[in-house]
């Protein structure tokens, strides 16, 4: 079964891998795709954006095949359980957000099990699409530059010489610079 | 510019892949693709093609020295985007769009690009040079003009556009320490409120930038100085002072700018509202003078130059002479800045 495949390869079995297989399976069939993770000519179609980095992402990953290095899996770390699902084909898009209210109705559709976590998880898997998600017809224009395929773009930064793909260099005070030289770095580098 | 493909009657043409996409005009409704090419037409379409005038469709076959508007106009788009500019992956009505990647100043070398539209078969338009964009804004489009176009037309844009790169490139804005200096002995006594320093933050904050100091001076020669030159030495990356830009006994702000030791000092510029602004720099710190127009007018001379300092641009008596053409405000009853000639040289 999916789901018992997708939290094999997460590491458990929780609400949120239950959360995203079931959008990721909505997502799919909503812009026209069946199966892309075991079919080569719908994954290239496919392009999906997540908005956190919690378990329900890892369940899309493996629900649909994208693969961040393969660029057919974007993060964006809005903090939003969310995902948006790109045919890229027909252009078709469909945002579907988890509900707030769902948090709560898992209660509903699990009444015997008392366990918080237990319930969540059991009442996902019986709660109506439309309780469970929040979904839009969207426009996604993607960039030349995030799109899957070889590298289009080079530069090479004018401080430390590294070479910046896929034009993620900035330009600034006249020189062409990698984001680390012109905006700081997340690490700082220990003598 | 040769027609050089076969042509399909539209009644014959069921079956036929679309060699381009097919635009619809709906007045008022929509203008876009109702058929994206690579569609291959059913007999249902065929009505719907008649309405949009369409009696033949072209059956490409180009002969290896051509290359399909979709392809050229990535390339094309590709030569043109330089640093900070990006477009979509894919050509829509044969036009590709040129993007932002990130909030700062939008640049375009204007010589060359006139020169790149001299070239026959391929066309760019942009917007104006030095405008302030947020990511995701347009920026220019492109296209190559007739469906097939020649490899060597296509590779002497191609070769223009590297010459000259980057035609179109995005400048970072920096995020500067910017300390501001009222001076007025009007407002130092009291007599009147002060109102310049809400209008400061208000343009600074378009940017996303405060005031981390602020000062009510007279107007005293000395004391303005030496209020440069600690703001100097606290680390001030942009100083900016109000009033005493005139030609009034007391109006001495300049003076003070230059007694602080100024290295360049650009007093008056070819804009209205802005005669008397003043554009000077110690070291690598601009120090900005705004006249009084900068308290009744919405939008001044200072809109136009401050982008351009948190850009990180040196702009010079050339430049402000260069505002010229453009650099009539209209003074319109609602402002509509940046969406008007203000500034559009």
């Amino acid at each position: 079964m999916l789901l018992e495949r997708s939290a094999r390869v997460h590491g458990h079995l929780c609400p949120g891998q239950v959360v995203g297989v079931r959008m990721a399976m909505l997502g799919c069939k909503q812009i026209g795709l069946n199966d892309p993770r075991n079919s080569l000519e719908e994954i290239k179609k496919l392009i999906v954006y997540v908005e956190i980095d919690r378990c329900a992402t890892d369940a899309i990953a493996y629900v649909t095949g994208v693969k961040l290095g393969r660029r057919s899996l974007k993060f964006l770390d809005n903090g939003i359980m969310a995902a948006t699902f790109i045919n890229l084909e027909t252009d078709k898009a469909v945002r579907i957000a988890s509900t707030e209210a769902s948090r709560d109705l898992a209660a509903q559709y699990a009444p015997d099990i008392l366990d918080k976590h237990q319930q969540q998880l059991e009442g996902y898997k019986q709660m109506p699409i439309d309780e469970m998600f929040v979904i839009q017809s969207v426009e996604v224009e993607i960039p030349i530059h995030d799109m899957p395929g070889p590298t289009r773009f080079k530069a090479v930064c004018e401080q430390c010489q590294a070479v910046v793909r896929d034009k993620k260099e900035v330009f600034q005070n006249g020189r062409i610079l990698c984001r680390t030289c012109a905006l700081g770095g997340y690490y700082r580098v220990l003598k | 510019m040769k027609n050089i493909s076969p042509k399909i009657k539209i009644e014959d043409a069921v079956g036929l892949t679309l060699a381009h996409d097919i635009t619809e005009v709906r007045p008022g409704e929509y203008k876009g693709p109702s058929f994206r090419k690579g569609h291959k037409v059913l007999d249902t379409d065929l009505c719907h093609l008649m309405r949009l005038g369409k009696r033949h469709l072209y059956q490409l076959d180009p002969d290896p020295n051509q290359i399909h508007e979709d392809e050229a106009v990535s390339e094309l788009a590709a030569a043109l985007a330089g640093p900070g500019v990006t477009f979509g992956h894919t050509p829509r009505e044969g036009k590709l769009q040129l993007k932002a990647a990130y909030d700062g100043l939008f640049k375009v070398k204007c010589q060359p690009l006139i020169d790149f539209n001299m070239i026959p078969d391929v066309m760019c338009a942009s917007i104006h040079n030095n405008t302030p964009v947020k990511r995701g804004a347009s920026l220019a489009g492109t296209r190559a003009v007739p469906l097939l176009i020649e490899r060597d037309i296509l590779d002497r844009a191609k070769h223009l556009a590297s010459r000259y790169h980057p035609i179109f490139s995005v400048k970072l804005f920096n995020p500067l320490k910017c300390k501001l200096i009222i001076t007025g002995n009007e407002i130092y006594d009291g007599l009147i409120e002060d109102r310049f320093e809400t209008v400061v933050r208000k343009k600074l904050s378009a940017y996303g930038l405060s005031l981390s100091e602020s000062v009510i001076l007279p107007d005293d020669e000395t004391r303005i100085a030496d209020q440069i030159l600690t703001y100097l030495e606290k680390g001030a990356e942009l100083i900016i002072t109000t009033g005493g830009m005139s030609v009034d006994p007391d109006d001495v702000t300049r003076y003070s700018i230059l007694r602080a030791g100024a290295d360049q000092l650009f007093y008056s510029a070819a804009v209205l509202p802005g005669a008397m602004f003043l554009l000077a720099y110690k070291g690598n710190v601009p120090i900005v003078g705004i006249p009084a127009c900068g308290l009744f007018h919405p939008t001044t001379i200072f809109d136009l130059i401050l982008p351009r300092l948190l850009a990180g641009e040196k702009p010079d008596n050339r430049d402000l002479a260069e505002l010229a053409p453009g650099g009539l405000c209209l003074d319109c009853p609602t402002c509509h800045f940046p969406n008007c000639s203000f500034g559009k040289s």
